[in-house]
Formats: C-alpha cells, structure tokens, sequence
C-alpha cells in the first residue's frame, strides 16, 4: 500500500515536473539570450492563462484555436515587451534590469486583477474525459495534455537550437554577443525571439494550469516556485532546466511521502526542495548541468 | 566607483586622508548637522501620520542600507532581506520578554540576527552570483518556515507582543518620542557604514566586488568578506526589524514574505547600488510612492475623470499599476538611481554656469 | 538627503490636508483589492463602501454623514499603518473599517492605545477577550476589536460537533477521523488548536495536520496521503484561491473525505471556480439567509447593493453581505454615542455594548442577532452551516449559474455552542 503510494507520488512529481521544466526552459532561455533574471515570468503564465480564458467563455471559440490564438498573442506579447521595455535597457546594469522585471510584474499583476476580476476562474469543460488512470494514480486529462505539449515543446527546442538558422543564432548570441554581432547576427532580432518564444511557451504552462485549479492572480507565483528548478540545473542549460524541474517536482512528492508516513514535521513539501538546492549549491555551485567559469588565483 | 567620476575637473587630493573622508568639505558637514537638527524638531510640526512615515523610513532605511551593503558594496544579490528584518524583530521582542531592557534586547538582536546571517552567508563561500541570489530565496523560505514552527521563539502563528521602548523607567513610545529613538539608530548607524566604507574592510568589501580574482591576488580573502558582507547586512536588517517590532509593539511572521524581501531590493536599486545616501533615498521613494499614489486616487475618486470613464474601483488598480510603472519608467531613465541623480544635480551647480 | 525627505513630507503635509467639516463622521475604510486576499477582500469591501454610501444617501447617522476614507492597502503592513496614523493624525476618525488578519493583527496595541474601535474581517478568537487572560490560553486584551460573525475557532468547532453528529446519523462505526489541512501559516492555524482540542473532546481520532501552500498549485501528493490516511472529516483552513486546487486535486485522485471549510475559503465564487469538485463542502456562514434567500431585512441589502450596481441585477457573496452587517452594527453604535455625548471611540465602543441579541434596524433575519459586552466580545457562539451543491458545469456568470440552480447553498445545521468562558480568547 505505501510503496504503491510512494509510486503514484514519483509519477505525479515526473508529471508536474514537466511542468516545472517547461516553464524552466523559458526561464532559461530569457536568461541565456539576454542575460536578463525576469522575475516576470509568472505573469506570462497569468497573461496566457487568461487570454484564453477570454477566448474561450467570451468568444465561446473551440478550445483548440483558443489555445493557438493565445499562444500567438502571447509571442507577439512578449516581443512587444522586448522591443518596448527591455530594448532601450540593453547595457544597463544587471540588477536594475532586474528590477525593471519586478515593475513589470507589479503592473501586470494590477491591471489583470482590473481587467479579470480578483477572483479565480473555472475554464469551461475542455475534455470531455477528465481524468485518466496510470499505474492506479488518477491523472487530470490537462495535466497529460501538458507533459505531451512538453514534451514536443522540448523536442522542439533541442531540434530549434541544434539545426535551425535562428537557433544557431540564438546559440551564438549567448555564447558571446560581440562576436555573434560581428558575424552579422542581429542580436536585437534574438533578443525580442527569445522572449516571444518564451512569453508563448509560458503561456502553454499557464493554460495548464488554469484548466486545472481555475484562473487567479495566484497562478503567477509558479514564477517563484521555478526557480529551484532552474538554479538545480543550472542557470544557462535548457536541459538542466527540464532536469531540474522534474527532480524538483519528484522531490516535493516524495519528501511529502516521508513527512506523512513517518518524520510528521509537516510543511516539508514546500521546504525540502530549497534545503536540497544549498545541500546541492555547496557540492555543485554551477547547478547540475550549468557552465563553468574556472578560474584559479 | 561613480562618486569618484562625478567630482569636478581640479578637484584632486593629495592626501589619503582626504580621500577617506566621510565629510568631503566642511559645508556638508554642518549641512547634515542642521538636517539632523532640523529633523530632531520635526515633531513639534508634524502630525502622527508624517511622523509615522518618517520613522518608517527610519527602520526600512536602516535594514536597506545593510541590503546595501552586501548587494551594492560586495555584490551578492539577496532575495531574503525581510526575513533577516523579521529574525531581528522577533529576536529583540524574545529578549524583552525575557527581562533584557529594550534597548539593549535591540542591539542584541541585531548581533543575534548577524549570527544567522553568517550561517545562511556560508554558501556564499563557494557560490556566487544569481545562484547566491536564490540560495538566499532558500533562506527566505526556510526562516519564513522557522518561525512558524518556532512557537517558543516567535509566539508561533498566533504572533508576539512586544514590549514598548523605555530608557530607565521613561517611555519614549508613541509616534513623537519613538521618532527620536529611531533617529538616534539612522544617524549612528549610517555613520557606522560609511565609516565602515573607509576601513580595509569596506575597501575589501568593493573590491571583492570589482573584481574578485584581483582582490583575492591582493590578498583579500574572499570567503571571509563575502560571509561578512552578509552579517553586516543582517546586523542592520536585525536591528531595523527590532525597531519595527518595539514600535508596532506586535511580531508576527505575516507580511515577513518574499514580496517584502523585493521591496527592499527595490529600494536599494532606485536609491543607488553602492551609495550609503542612495539606500535612505531609495527608502524614502518607496515609502511615499504608495502613499503619494493613493493621494492621487483618492483625488480621482468621485472627480469628473472618474464619472466619465466609470473608473470605480478601477482607480485602486490603476495606483498599482502606477507604482509598477513608476519603478519601470524610473529605471529606463535613471538606471544608477537616485543617489546618481543627485550627483549630477550637485555637480551642475557647482560648475554652474560652466558645465563642460 | 534628510531635507529632501523633510520637503517632500511637508508638501505631503500641503496636498493631504483635508478639511474637516462639522457635521460629519470620520472614518477609515482599509481594504485590499490588490493583494494577496484581494478575492473575497473586494467583495468584503464593496459591502463596507455600498454601505456606507447607503448610510449616507439615506439621512446619514442622525443626519450626520459618514466621511469614509478609502484606503487601499494591498495587503501590506507598512501601508495599513501609514493609513492609520493618517487616520488618527490628520483625519481624527473614530471608528475604522479594517480588513485581514495582517493589519488587524499589527493594529491591536495601537487601536488600543488610541481607543478607536476597529472592526475587522479577521475574526481571530485572539480578539475576542477585551480584558485579556481570561483564561490561561487567552494571550492578549483587545478592548477595541469588533467583528460580525462567529469566532474561527468558534465556526470550526460547530464544524467539528456538526461532524460528530453527521457520523452518528451515517451510523458509522468506531472513531472518525479528523484531519486539519492548511498552510503553516497565521490564519488557517489560528482555529486549529481549538477544533483539535474540541474533536479530541469529542472523541475523534485527530490525523497529523496536512500542509499545503496559500498559493494554487498540485496538492495531487496531499490528496493521496488524505487517501490513505483514511481521514473522515478534513477541514480546509486556507483561503479560496488554495483550497479550491485541493478539492480539485483530491477529486481526480478519487479521495472521498467530508471536507468542511472556513467562512473566507469558501462562498459562491469559490463553488463557481472549483466546480463540481466544492460538490458537498460544508462550511459556515455568517449571515442568516444568503442573498437568493428571503427575509425581512433583503430590502435594505438590494437597496445596498444598488449603490455600486444600479440595475439590481449582481448577485453578492456572502463575504458581501457579511461586510454589510458589519458596517450596519458599526453605524448603531455611532447612532448610540451620538446621543449620549458625542461621537468618540470610546463612545462607539460603549455603544456595541448596549444591547444584547440584536440586529441593526433594518436588517432582519439576515444579519444574526449578536452581543457584545466588555468583557466578551464574541458577538455569537451559534453557527451555521451550509452545504455548498454544484451541479454541471460553472463558466457562465455567478448570477446565472445561482438563478438555474447550478450552484445553491443549502443549510445543513444551526449549532448552538455554549458560551464559555474556558473557550474564549483561543
């Protein structure tokens, strides 16, 4: 019974994990291109979430281009904010970027809670069968939905970085600005790219979710709960983002399982995963899988 | 640093003494003297609430300024000030009850809070940059924890009261005798930092973040002065927090969370990063940004604008949305802060009408 | 740098002084509309302003009309004391309309300390001792904290005597089993001890409290440790936003538990957002009717509610109507002090205290008659429970979804419990 239990919980933790990962990867990519930490990230999930809300009570739209239409919006949404706010930062400081990224969040915080309304949203039925059994563990439809979307997103990704034109760039930009500018890259292009991309593909995580526990203002703090997963992996590598994030959702499962079967200390699926990132930061001070900058005195 | 660039063509110093001066010329000297003056009398002019916002930006001040100090003077990014401001407050109403005069309990709650501080500095030792930052979001979420389970320490969920601020039997609580109590904190404690800025180890401190493979062939040690940055700045968030427990007369670990810890951020990096003055700049921005925006929407409420456009409840968002974009529009134009600002403001007049 | 604060406060000083007029009441109105409880805080305090627009469209208090001054806090302490001491400095109110357990809770000693009532949506049994230590669980004095409506721990332990009797009446066998979930955090803890010691009392077998965050997320793991805990009776001590992804969560993995929730963790907007997962919760509710329902005194509440919705046609949360009842018992007691010797804090204070199991004019059978005397300042220990029922799908505005019958609210039971001293404060 409990190692049945200890099961289910792993395949639930892989399950969120991905999402984890996937918001992650957005995380990541913002960073390696642009070298900015946007603190704003759980807004793009907030934004997404309910533009296809919107889409979907107000215009009553098919569940299937609601879900592309805000994917579009959200891309040209993010290249906007690029384009708008963070361009004319470009050479600033790392840290008032930073800063900016807060504001932003406050804002956009604000004017969804006056566009939407404070209280959270139930999306209208989207699957006509809501769950599906695994191995004895009952799985939302919209959560497989998403480890398949993540799945393909992931793929995406790797062939995007590995064979694309645009990925190649993008690659370049973050290994080094100057020379990629000088092999004639735009780097403005790659810079507004990669917050659409991630803007869009935060969105995808943000649906997700809101399928699941309803739309509110709450859903950006997934924004904050990435952020072990990313550091985990390490700061600049999209695969250590989606690794992160699925030991990070493994952890919080199974450090439940310990708290309820036998320490009773309670809360430990919220504290574990941040003892674990310093036990892991002590060992490994790049993340997992983050490049490291040797240097000796 | 930036200071060292704004100064005037011609103005070169011979002496190292006067370059590690606090006071440049005399003038500012007795400029912050009268301000202290002028400010000590405040009380017999301001009402409670002006009063109010002052010692707010008396206690923030404080613990921003030891924000300032790890993120501007040694350049590691924390995302846990408030709780570190929390541990002091709890602290200093824990030795209170235990029969510690207040102002004592205060100062030693901020060496206690130094003590955690240089536990959660530790993997600052061998991590650095954004990954510090957010083991730092993991001391957040681990003391935010702490003190809910802590019912011995903290009063638990159910919160702690604290005793009022006395000095020998005389109670100096209430907005007009408390201001005097955290006045006499900012002054001593600013000058502690800036003091603190022209000893080796503050150079040590800016060194390590200029460049820290340099300073560490200077032979500063690193994993020393990044693990003291950090108990230096609890020492302040400590105390700071202390002052706010003694003055609301009440702990408790609501409020204590990660939003809190983002407006001290916020703070330092409108005030200045690496500017003692930018730190108490900063926190006065962000003390009257609320309150400034909320005079402009309690303004609108009912006006002609709001009857047209049905603004309604619509007016509260947009003061939130105002802040957010104050803080935005603020730093695309003014990335230094403040404190640079100012800077560029003294230093026009002063080669005014030549400015070159 | 100081004169420049000094400046910029002293021109603060210029803008924000208002005039006093004569014949007006002044008071202070905190609400979050932003922040972390902005959910059922703009619900809560649409009622507080609708009313009091209300009060003053309608002749005022003995003519006298009520200056309110907004103030929208987001949550945050540093804002909600910058506001009081305006409040007390500049605009001399007397009585404040204040919100959630932060700011209550940080404004205790000073409401105290300045004797203006402070009537509060935080409805900590901690504020309910205006002497302080009457018993040995009784932490602190808090002479000038009202609130309208049961005590939190109050409205779990009716919970938990509701669950005794509900498992008695299912007959079912040996001892249930009572489990407190919610975040490690003031409010959903500030009840616990009390409907623990209280089911203990009643002889539940009491389960490990389950954690789970305020935030919305996966409580998958929860759900299925509630499963196999084999918990009877799981009460949800957060609010809205979080319990609503439990009851989903713990839906999907097929956990069949009563849950029973608490009066800001759920209501009808909730039900509309967890859908046909909130099917069964019960929980208490403050008012005596909800606002589909017919008493007296609904007259004054849809007149109320006009003043912010014209057309009549928005339907109101009981977070709405519960704010309504506060604001009315609050204007009686203005009306009291005004005619024995002036409108002051303490004058207000004494005010609530002049009657026993009443209801402000004008809302009968809606608002529950409550009392109030120095020495206790639970205004009722009689709870009611409703059971929340959600058929089919709820995307389709609240007003629909209430007028077809998707979401009702239905009583399950009245509990009287035993005013006693021995309960109060904890």
């Amino acid at each position: 019974m409990t190692f049945q239990l200890l099961l289910q919980l792993v395949i639930n933790g892989l399950i969120i994990g991905t999402l984890y990962g996937v918001v992650g990867m957005c995380f990541v990519l913002i960073y390696k291109a642009s070298q900015v930490v946007n603190f704003a990230q759980g807004e793009f999930l907030l934004i997404g979430a309910w533009t296809c809300w919107w889409l979907l009570t107000y215009w009553q739209i098919p569940f299937f281009w609601g879900f592309l239409f805000s994917l579009a919006f959200m891309m040209l949404f993010g290249l906007a904010l690029q384009i708008l706010v963070l361009r004319p930062l470009i050479g600033e400081p790392v840290i008032s970027v930073i800063m900016v990224t807060i504001g932003l969040s406050i804002f956009f915080q604000a004017l969804m809670k006056w566009m939407f309304g404070t209280f959270a949203q139930p999306f209208p039925p989207v699957f006509s069968v809501t769950k599906v059994d695994i191995l004895g563990l009952q799985v939302q439809t919209a959560y497989l939905m998403s480890t398949g979307v993540s799945l393909a997103i992931m793929a995406g990704f790797a062939w995007f970085f590995k064979y694309s034109r645009m990925g190649l760039a993008m690659r370049a930009t973050a290994f080094n600005q100057q020379v990629a500018q000088s092999l004639g890259i735009s780097v403005r292009q790659v810079f507004a790219l990669s917050w659409g991309i991630s803007a869009a593909v935060s969105a995808v995580a943000g649906v997700v979710v809101g399928i699941v526990n309803g739309v509110s203002a709450a859903l950006s703090f997934f924004g904050i709960k990435v952020f072990p997963a990313v550091i985990l992996g390490g700061l600049d590598s999209v695969l250590g983002a989606v690794v992160g994030g699925l030991i990070i959702g493994v952890l919080e499962n199974v450090a439940h399982y310990f708290d309820s079967q036998f320490l009773h200390w309670g809360n430990l699926y919220e504290i574990v995963p941040f003892y674990v990132l310093i036990i892991i930061l002590m060992i490994r001070p790049y993340g997992l899988f983050g490049t490291r900058d040797i240097e000796r005195v | 640093m930036a200071a060292e660039s704004m100064r005037p063509c011609g103005d070169f110093r011979t002496t190292y003494r006067a370059d590690q001066t606090i006071f440049a010329t005399r003038l500012t000297f007795a400029f912050l003297l009268a301000g202290i003056v002028l400010l000590a009398l405040a009380p017999l002019f301001l009402s409670s609430y002006h009063l109010s916002l002052l010692i707010q930006m008396g206690y923030l001040g404080i613990a921003a300024l030891g924000l300032n100090i790890l993120v501007g003077f040694s350049g590691q990014i924390s995302i846990g000030h408030a709780v570190f401001f929390g541990f002091g407050g709890f602290a200093s109403v824990f030795l209170a009850e235990h029969g510690v005069p207040v102002p004592i309990a205060i100062v030693l709650a901020g060496l206690w809070t130094t003590a955690v501080g240089l536990l959660f500095g530790l993997p600052a030792t061998r991590v650095k940059g954004l990954y510090l930052a957010i083991a730092t979001l993991a001391a957040q979420f681990i003391l935010q924890d702490f003190f809910v389970r802590a019912a011995w320490f903290t009063g638990g969920t159910a919160g702690a009261v604290a005793a009022p601020f006395t000095i020998l039997g005389f109670d100096m609580s209430g907005d007009q005798r408390y201001f005097y109590v955290v006045l006499v904190f900012v002054v001593v404690m600013y000058l502690f930092a800036a003091n603190l800025m022209r000893t080796r180890d503050g150079r040590a401190l800016i060194a390590v973040r200029d460049h820290y493979l340099s300073a560490e062939m200077m032979g500063v040690n690193l994993a020393k002065y990044r693990t003291m940055a950090f108990g230096i700045s609890s020492f302040y968030a400590g105390i700071g927090g202390a002052l706010y427990a003694h003055y609301i007369g009440y702990m408790s670990v609501e409020g204590l969370d990660i939003l809190f810890s983002i407006q001290f951020l916020a703070m330092i990096i409108i005030g200045g990063l690496g500017s003692i003055m930018g730190s108490m700049l900063g926190t006065i921005f962000m003390v009257l940004l609320p309150e400034l925006t909320g005079a402009l929407a309690s303004a609108l409420q009912g006006s002609a604008i709001d009857q047209m456009l049905h603004l309604k409840d619509g007016i509260t968002y947009m003061r939130e949305m105002l802040i957010g974009a104050v803080i935005i529009l603020f730093l695309m134009f003014e990335p230094d802060g403040l404190a640079h600002r100012w800077r560029q403001i003294k230093a026009y007049w002063k080669l005014y009408p030549f400015s070159y | 740098m100081k004169k420049i604060a000094l400046s910029l406060v002293s021109a603060l000083a210029l803008a924000s002084a208002a005039p006093a007029m004569a014949q007006t009441i002044n008071i202070g109105h905190l609400a979050d509309y932003s922040g972390g409880t902005s959910d059922v805080g703009q619900p809560y305090g649409q009622g507080v302003q609708d009313t009091i627009a209300w009060i003053n469209k309608n002749g005022g208090v003995n003519g006298k009309q009520i200056n309110s001054d907004f103030n929208e806090y987001g949550y945050q302490v540093p804002r909600a004391l910058a506001a009081f001491k305006k409040w007390i400095g500049t605009d001399k109110v007397v009585a404040i309309q204040g919100w959630g357990t932060a700011d209550t809770e940080a404004l205790v000693a000073m409401v105290t300390k300045e004797e203006i009532p402070y009537y509060s949506g935080s409805y900590s049994a901690s504020l309910t001792d205006p002497k302080g230590r009457v018993n040995e669980r009784s932490e602190r004095a808090a002479p000038f904290n009202f609130f309208y409506g049961p005590s939190y721990s109050d409205a779990a332990r009716a919970m938990v005597q509701w669950a005794a009797d509900d498992w008695k009446a299912k007959g079912g066998q040996g001892k249930p089993k009572w489990v407190h979930m919610g975040a490690n955090h003031p409010y959903p803890n500030s009840p616990k001890a009390a409907a623990e010691a209280y089911a203990k009392e009643l002889g539940f077998d009491v389960l490990d409290p389950v954690t789970f965050a305020l935030t919305p997320g996966d409580y998958t793991a929860q759900c299925l440790t509630l499963k196999q805990s084999g918990a009877n009776y799981a009460y949800l001590g957060n609010t809205a936003g979080s319990n609503i992804s439990v009851l989903k969560a713990c839906e999907t993995a097929g956990v069949k538990v009563q849950f029973l929730g608490n009066v800001w963790g759920m209501g009808e907007e909730a039900m509309k957002a967890a859908g046909s997962a909130a099917n069964g919760v019960v929980f208490p509710v403050r008012t005596a009717v909800t606002w589909s329902g017919s008493a007296p005194g609904m007259t004054t509440f849809k007149d109320i509610s006009k003043m912010s919705d014209p057309s009549g046609n928005a339907y109101r949360s009981v977070h709405y109507m519960a704010a309504v009842c506060t604001v009315m018992y609050m204007k009686e007691a203005v009306d009291w002090a005004d005619k024995n010797g002036g409108v002051t804090g303490v004058k207000i204070r004494d005010g609530m205290y002049q009657k026993a199991n009443w209801v402000p004019k004008g809302t009968d059978g809606v608002c529950n008659p409550s009392t109030w005397t120095a020495t206790d300042h639970r205004p009722t220990t009689k709870v009611d429970l409703y059971r929340s029922v959600v058929k089919g799908p709820t995307d389709a505005p609240l007003a629909d979804l209430v007028k077809n019958g998707t979401i009702a609210l239905e009583k399950v039971a009245t509990i009287d419990l035993p005013r006693k001293t021995e309960l109060q404060g904890w």
